[in-house]
């Protein structure tokens, strides 16, 4: 591998966002920088771990045909039939300091071209492991011809002592008349950081549904950009962000609606408890001409603690006359009434409090749009609720 | 069962019971009239352990134990059953989870294990069946979308699934059609015997009419003005409430 040389590598570092950039006004990536310095500074190597048995028991969980990226490198490659598969050494030039630094320390990328109706999911797993600071890529681009469909589990995780930045950049083509339903779960080392990038584009007539699931990360942004270029496209996501103490997960989405008619829906649904900081930056941006569009979104907060931050916004930017648009966002604590009222029945507090909150959470999980993984995903969120709830007793003030 | 002596209670600065008394034994029912703002819902709250109503004065004692005590929770499990005035939805609970995790928490409380599923759903049928209630509610949200009167059957049916000791009803009444009227008294009358009580809290006769009571009592401005049988709500009816208030401010 070819690779600039340390000195342009961390000029790049130096060139990542700060809060001085509008986008990024809640997120310091100074986290990440500082790994960054050290990782290059200490000769960049890539972590020889073994991750065999973590690799073994997340993808039999989950009935799909797995693509394994463990410390950006490339270790375990299906070839479905129906799917074509190449590494690219090279990402597409995307904008940004992130994706530059994304193609100057790839190593192995990855792009998926599938040509017929998938009946198994691609699964993604994009995992690292860190017993001395290091940093990972992950570039993988995935083309559904037109007329095609299929569904994609993007997993995330890691695990380690040591500090860990992962830096990763999923694109995905949904041609025209093709169907795609994605889902994203991050589960990653509470001190570790990651920077993930979702890009869609959809086609004429298309059908794209995603569901975001957050439960792990120590400072954790995502991007979830979608592109609007071609009249009849069908767009809904959903995210669901869990964070406890110490945790801070950025979810910035951005739909542009450059054609109508078009629809796009999102709902994003966080549970906060102690210190933490969660974001939600939903970005609709209707351009002139696109007219038809029907943008929706929404963003609902469970506060249990009054230590937790939440910054919501929703941004609208509408230049077309002919358009519908809605937008509602929520902060709140559980309701009052309704937890005098199960515990009226006779259900201590916190099995009140935990019952409510489990109802908040699993809207999203029943409508997580990838099936086969939905069994993993409700335990997965079972299992973080349980521990989110149980770090704070007192749910009323 | 309840003794309440010289009850006062507020909420926030405004004093709604005013040194209220009252006495029920097992096997009785209780009628609790009077205008509105009398406080018969403060009153049916405050036994319940509804946190923002701060009790002044005076003392509650259930089963001859200090029921101020207690939390809400507790109370129930000791065999105390609050239907609301206005039940509450909880979307994404399901009705059959509510039912079960309050019976069995009441069980526990009682030293007994778990009620077994099969169980569970038989008396939980049974019970639907007996108010006129679609089995279908047991896999909806809690009150999710339910009507007036569907909400206040699903209160009778909680109220038939855990057998509480002594069961308030808090204007359970109120915006029912005269089917769902009588199978509210269905339930209520099914529930009656001589190891329960029975209080009803209710605006108008016409409950009275489907569920006997054994006595009557009116409040008025949170004092319980008077008390007599159930001839005194058929007085209530004929003459209103305001000779009432005349007299208590006399």
């Amino acid at each position: 591998m070819t690779r600039l040389p340390t000195d342009a590598l961390q000029a790049i570092v130096q060139r990542l966002p700060t809060p001085r950039d509008e986008d990024w006004k809640y997120t310091d990536l100074s986290r990440a920088r500082e790994i960054s310095e050290r990782w290059l500074g200490a000769g960049a190597a890539v972590p020889a771990a073994v991750l065999a048995d973590d690799i073994e028991r997340i993808t039999s969980d989950i009935d799909a045909n797995w693509f394994v990226i463990a410390n950006g490198e490339l270790t375990i490659l299906t070839k479905p039939v129906g799917v074509a598969v190449e590494k690219v050494k090279k990402p597409p030039a995307m904008e940004g300091s992130l994706a530059e630094l994304n193609a100057a320390l790839l190593i192995d990328g990855l792009r998926i071209r599938v040509n017929a109706e998938l009946e198994k999911p691609l699964g993604l797993l994009i995992i690292d492991h860190a017993d001395e600071a290091s940093v990972s890529q992950a570039f993988i681009h995935v083309e559904f011809a037109s007329h095609s469909a299929g569904k994609i589990i993007e997993y995330h995780t890691s695990s380690g002592s040591a500090d860990q930045y992962a830096n990763t950049i999923v694109t995905i083509d949904v041609g025209d008349n093709a169907s795609v339903r994605h889902v994203r779960i991050q589960d990653r080392a509470r001190t570790h950081v990651q920077t993930g990038r979702t890009m869609v584009n959809v086609g004429r007539d298309a059908r794209f549904q995603s569901s975001g699931f957050d439960l792990g990360g120590g400072l954790i942004r995502n991007d979830m950009i979608i592109d609007i270029s071609n009249p009849g496209a069908d767009v809904s996501f959903d995210g669901l962000y869990l964070a406890g103490d110490g945790q801070h997960i950025d979810n910035h989405t951005r739909v542009d609606h450059r054609v109508g008619p078009a629809t796009s829906r999102q709902e994003y649904r966080g549970i906060l408890n102690g210190k933490c900081r969660c974001i939600w930056n939903g970005k609709a941006i209707v351009h002139e001409g696109a007219d038809g569009t029907d943008a929706d979104q929404a963003n609902h907060n469970l506060l249990l603690s009054d230590k937790a931050e939440i910054d919501a916004k929703p941004e609208l930017e509408i230049y077309t006359d002919d358009v519908k648009c809605s937008h509602g966002t929520t902060v709140g604590q559980l309701d009052e009434t309704a937890l005098f009222y199960l515990r009226s029945r006779g259900l201590d507090k916190q099995h009140a409090a935990q019952i409510m909150t489990h109802a908040f959470a699993a809207g999203l999980v029943g409508r997580a749009p990838v099936e086969v993984a939905r069994e993993k995903i409700t335990a997965l969120v079972e299992a973080r609720l349980a521990t989110l709830i149980q770090s704070d007793e007192d749910f009323s003030e | 069962m309840l003794e309440i002596k010289n009850l006062r209670s507020r909420i926030g600065d405004t004093e709604i019971l005013r040194g209220l008394s009252l006495s029920v034994n097992a096997g009785e029912v209780h009628a609790i009239m009077g205008p509105n703002g009398s406080g018969k819902s403060t009153l049916a709250q405050v036994v319940a352990g509804h946190q923002d109503y701060e009790v002044t004065d005076g003392s509650v004692t259930f089963k001859g134990n200090d029921l101020l005590e207690l939390e809400p929770e507790e109370r129930a499990r000791e065999g105390i059953f609050l239907g609301f005035q206005y039940p509450v939805e909880i979307p994404g609970v399901n009705n059959a989870y509510l039912l079960k995790a309050a019976l069995n928490a009441k069980r526990k409380h009682q030293g007994l294990g778990e009620i077994d599923a099969f169980e569970f759903l038989k008396m939980a049928r049974e019970k639907m069946a007996s108010l006129g209630m679609d089995p279908k509610f047991l896999n909806r949200g809690v009150n999710e979308g339910f009507s007036g009167g569907e909400k206040k059957r699903n209160e009778i049916l909680q109220m038939a699934m855990l057998e509480p000791e002594l069961a308030i009803l808090d204007e359970t009444d109120s915006g029912l059609d005269i089917d769902a009227l009588k199978a509210v008294a269905t339930g209520v009358n099914a529930l009656r015997s001589p190891d329960r009580a029975i209080v009803l809290v209710t605006h108008y006769q016409r409950l009275l009419d489907y569920i006997e009571p054994d006595f009557v009592h009116v409040l008025s401005e949170g004092r319980i003005v008077k008390s007599g049988d159930k001839t005194l709500a058929f007085e209530l009816e004929e003459k209103g409430y305001d000779w009432l208030r005349e007299a208590a401010s006399a």
